[in-house]
């Protein structure tokens, strides 16, 4: 099975790197916790603005990491080591490579979302996490693991990769549910950034976390979202004639 | 069998391979010569979906290559020009990754990685980096690569490039026991010498288009089988003779410094498309 072999694929580079890159899930976010959580102490609707940032981060590595983690090496194989070439000419059905990427690439983010809940557990915020949040982390991964796909497919130069990662993955970091409510934003811009993979991600993880319902709407919306890179991402892989 | 036809690649207005038409039989080494910028990486590029065509289509025994034809593509195997592979790998796990892509049992992935870099040389250097290897090195995790997966069809553009002389040689002879085995062998290459050494047919390609298609032996018949070079200052001139007769009779009347040969395929080459470029 194709989807099999990317995971291997992905094991074996997440073992050989793996203090990069826990290290690298981890430092970021540490600093928005330090300087937004610690730093600036503050309170957010009566509670520490840290039970609000954190599940804010939270999916927010999930984010970043399965961006990353698909960003970066498929650009990295298919414009500069070209092993991607070796993927298109064998037999693996090119759809279960794509499916392997977007799993592969989601646990990569969900272990970085649960790197920064392990890091602040000793902080006995009571936030609660449950199946709900693991499936809205790995949801959250899945979509921004096909976006990584279709952004990669369309670098033209390996250094494009962290431009996209400037142009969408910094503004959703800040303006996405994170840092501060989208309900606060003005009419207009709010619905359009409500609507945002990671607006939902931080909206449905927080909610669970003070125990509250978050509804269906949140899955509902990343499931509409993982369709349509998906189709996106097989749509390359197949039809793209200079890939 | 491989059947190529009208087979067009564009990039802008730009036409790299120019409406080509081409049949290898099931068992043949055939050769693509032609000067850089001929259109023959591009051609193998279509021939295993890494490139689509503009126009035209490339089958396997009968059944069109599409990125969607698992079964075709698993008859195949390519070394391509440029060291394409993961970098980050162990040569052990470049190996096992193509045994997993062409979904080859754990136990002969291990089987046939030993033999494969045993034969090469390269069994000590297996938990290496592949980003630490030398070209050579690298050129041979290549060839062990492809030949992973006990191919039908075996698409090499520039199989050799970066090699020294004695592995050049080992390479040639590990292609001959391939192709003497029934494997079905397109080789592109800037040696002529090589193409003369292992092909059965060459076709020499210009400006996307292909220029002529046959033997060796045919195209330096045609061409005329002796040599005979009459150095100047400026540059080396050949003329070509059906016989030696004839040769040595131009020899008899040319300068000192003339000599006499056989005509090689690299001659042909300069004739047809050298000296056009």
């Amino acid at each position: 099975m194709g989807i099999i072999t990317v995971l291997w694929e992905k094991w074996t580079e997440f073992r050989r790197d793996f203090y990069k890159i826990t290290l690298a899930a981890m430092i970021s976010p540490l600093m928005y916790l330090i300087i937004f959580g610690f730093g600036i102490q503050t309170t957010s609707h009566g509670e520490p603005y840290l039970q609000f940032l954190i599940p804010g981060i939270v999916a927010m590595s999930t984010m970043t990491g399965s961006f990353s983690a698909v960003a970066q090496n498929m650009s990295v194989q298919r414009l500069y080591e070209k092993a991607l070439d070796q993927v298109m000419v064998s037999p693996t059905p090119l759809w279960q490579f794509i499916v392997g990427q977007i799993i592969g690439g989601s646990l990569r983010g969900m272990y970085a979302g649960c790197v920064i809940m392990l890091l602040t557990l000793p902080i006995q915020t009571n936030l609660i996490y449950n199946g709900w949040s693991f499936l809205m982390m790995f949801l959250n991964g899945t979509v921004f693991s096909t976006i990584a796909l279709v952004l990669s497919f369309l670098a033209k130069s390996y250094s494009d990769a962290p431009r996209y990662t400037s142009y969408i993955i910094m503004p959703m970091s800040f303006l996405c549910n994170t840092f501060f409510s989208t309900d606060q934003m003005p009419g207009g811009f709010r619905q359009i950034v409500a609507a945002m993979p990671l607006s939902q991600a931080s909206r449905t993880i927080r909610s669970i976390s003070i125990g509250d319902n978050p509804g269906i709407w949140g899955y509902v919306i990343q499931m509409v979202y993982l369709v349509i890179f998906s189709l996106i991402s097989f749509g390359f892989i197949y039809k793209k004639k200079n890939l | 069998m491989i059947k190529l036809q009208n087979l067009t690649k564009k990039f802008g207005n730009f036409t790299a391979v120019d409406h080509i038409d081409l049949q290898i039989e099931t068992g043949e080494f055939f050769g693509l010569l032609g000067p850089n910028g001929a259109g023959k990486t591009t051609t193998i590029s279509m021939m295993s979906t890494v490139l689509l065509p503009t126009e035209g289509s490339v089958s396997i025994d009968g059944a069109v290559l599409s990125r969607k034809a698992s079964r075709e593509k698993q008859k195949l195997s390519v070394i391509t020009q440029e060291f394409s592979m993961r970098q980050d790998m162990t040569i052990d796990e470049v190996m096992e990754y193509q045994g997993r892509l062409y979904f080859l049992p754990k136990k002969v992935i291990r089987q046939k990685t030993e033999e494969l870099l045993d034969f090469v040389g390269l069994l000590q250097f297996r938990k290496r980096i592949v980003r630490h290897l030398s070209g050579g090195m690298k050129r041979k995790v290549m060839i062990c690569r492809a030949l992973m997966t006990d191919p039908e069809i075996l698409l090499l553009d520039e199989p050799t490039a970066g090699m020294d002389a004695v592995s050049r040689r080992q390479m040639w002879n590990l292609l001959r026991q391939l192709n003497g085995q029934n494997m079905t062998i397109v080789l592109t290459t800037h040696f002529i010498d090589e193409a003369q050494a292992l092909c059965g047919r060459v076709a020499l390609m210009n400006q996307g288009k292909l220029e002529q298609i046959d033997t060796p032996d045919n195209l330096i018949a045609e061409l005329g089988v002796f040599a005979v070079d009459e150095p100047s200052e400026e540059m080396l001139h050949s003329k070509y003779f059906h016989t030696r007769e004839e040769a040595i009779a131009y020899l008899s009347q040319a300068g000192g410094h003339a000599s006499l040969r056989r005509t090689t395929l690299e001659d042909v080459f300069v004739e047809r498309v050298g000296r056009r470029l």
